[in-house]
């Protein structure tokens, strides 16, 4: 284990489709766990009652909240998407240059129209 | 089998899980971020929401630990903050969702 090569650091590489879309799905990863966090915070002080939630339902209801929400989706959307592609290439598919730049535009594209869609599709469930 | 071959199978099981679970709850995430106690109360306590919101939470906690441990021993060269750091990523990937869920179970409508 001691001798295990490490990574290179990344400033070292020329900036592709490929490297961008492998670096956000560890970035948009570590995000996602510490949204999960915060998401697992504020329904655990549900437990404080009524009246200890009105300040964090005042948060929730102003730009900041909104924006909070639809960044937590984009980065959900986008670790999605890009979990997809690697389940997709794990089958061994999707390694060529072409159809793994477009792939991961795809994932880049995609993933701001579905944070679209799902908040159009979530509010309209309500 | 080798640990990290395990280690792989239970990374993509796990990723395969979470996508569809990640994907449910943003979608009940826009209609309940904004909404006041009584309807944020009875999403959380009433089913399917509680059994699949505690799944995802364990699956997430599941997946980002082994995920970032990868991260860790990717950038981190020292072998005992590489340790400790991994250390802490696992307890609190018990320790955070088992909290969360005994406090959704204790929650009264």
């Amino acid at each position: 284990m001691k001798d295990n090569p490490l990574s290179p650091h990344i400033q070292i590489y020329t900036w592709h489709v490929s490297s961008l879309v492998s670096i956000s799905h560890r970035i948009t990863g570590i995000i996602n766990i510490l949204a999960i966090t915060l998401i697992c915070i504020w329904f655990s002080t549900l437990l404080l009652g009524d009246d200890n939630y009105d300040s964090i339902n005042f948060f929730m209801k102003t730009f900041f909240g909104k924006f909070l929400v639809i960044g937590i989706i984009w980065s959900f959307c986008f670790q999605g998407l890009s979990e997809i592609r690697h389940l997709i290439m794990d089958y061994g598919y999707g390694f060529e240059i072409n159809t793994s730049k477009l792939t991961g535009l795809i994932v880049i594209f995609g993933s701001f129209l579905l944070t679209i869609i799902i908040y159009i599709l979530g509010k309209s469930l309500v | 089998m080798k640990p990290v071959t395990k280690k792989w199978i239970f990374m993509k099981a796990s990723s395969i899980l979470l996508i569809p679970l990640m994907f449910w709850f943003i979608l009940n995430l826009v209609g309940i971020y904004d909404q006041n106690y009584q309807n944020l109360t009875s999403f959380i306590t009433s089913q399917p929401s509680k059994f699949l919101f505690c799944l995802f939470i364990v699956v997430s906690y599941f997946f980002s630990a082994l995920s970032i441990s990868e991260v860790f021993e990717d950038y981190i060269h020292n072998e005992k903050i590489k340790n400790a750091a991994n250390k802490a990523l696992y307890f609190s990937a018990i320790i955070i969702p088992f909290v969360t869920i005994l406090a959704i179970f204790n929650l009264n409508t």
